[in-house]
């Protein structure tokens, strides 16, 4: 993990989910512009993934590896889901649901973070 | 004719439904099988809350009465689960040493599981057939 990657992913998961909302709230189907917002978000979730992968086989120690690692897959699982779930159907609350997948996304870097700093690295 | 559950705001519900199935259940799983010992009664009961949001899920998600049935009986076992674990976990910690997503009626979650099953009986009532 690098702490301002991390910082980088969780405001673009914040400003992500805001988006969603807001596309809720004054009744908006998700469009193109949300499914490019989504794929950037991911781009940046899946860097962070390969570097913190690449840096746990290469010797980094951590208390809980595998919870770390399936912490991991999921943060770059949840959204690709939820946008393929969002857009099935086109209503207002497709937003809504990426919002919510982007929140699950960001709760699962910042324990990613801590169990990265638990273990000093 | 019944509206069906997995609509519009049925999504989101869907949604969030299936991010506690999963977190719940991977929790569980890492847990009973690295340090089953140190607290067996709490890794279960995170287990047996993973299973009630699996089903959960697949209750609303799904059409017809036999879903719908599935979804008031796992929402509704749901919400008697997170009273029940939260009052015990609160009044007799030692039984509780390790948390579960009930803990504290969900104060772990943000309180999400306190609300979540409300909110889900309330949509399975709203979308009830009439």
């Amino acid at each position: 993990m690098i702490d301002a990657l991390v910082l980088v992913v969780v405001a673009a998961l914040a400003a992500l989910a805001v988006f969603g909302l807001v596309t809720t709230v004054i009744n908006r189907p998700p469009d193109r512009w949300t499914r490019l917002a989504v794929a950037g978000v991911v781009g940046l979730l899946v860097v962070q993934a390969v570097i913190a992968a690449v840096r746990v086989f290469s010797g980094v120690a951590l208390p809980e590896t595998s919870t770390f690692l399936i912490y991991l897959v999921v943060s770059v699982c949840v959204l690709p889901i939820a946008t393929q779930f969002a857009t099935a159907e086109p209503t207002r609350w497709g937003g809504a649901v990426i919002a919510a997948g982007a929140v699950g996304t960001a709760v699962a870097v910042v324990r990613l973070q801590g169990l990265w700093d638990a273990a000093g690295g | 004719m019944a509206e069906r559950t997995s609509s519009g705001f049925g999504r989101l519900l869907i949604t969030v439904y299936g991010i506690f199935a999963l977190s719940a259940t991977a929790r569980a799983g890492v847990q009973i099988a690295t340090r089953f010992s140190e607290a067996p009664l709490p890794y279960l009961l995170s287990a047996l809350a993973g299973v009630v949001y699996i089903l959960a899920t697949i209750g609303l998600a799904r059409r017809g009465p036999g879903a719908r049935r599935l979804a008031w009986g796992a929402v509704g076992f749901e919400l008697a689960g997170v009273l029940i674990v939260g009052a015990l976990s609160v009044f007799d910690a030692g039984d509780f040493p390790d948390d579960t997503v009930w803990s504290a009626f969900g104060r772990g979650y943000g309180f999400i599981p306190l609300v979540l099953p409300l909110v889900g009986l309330w949509w399975l009532w709203r979308t009830r057939p009439r």
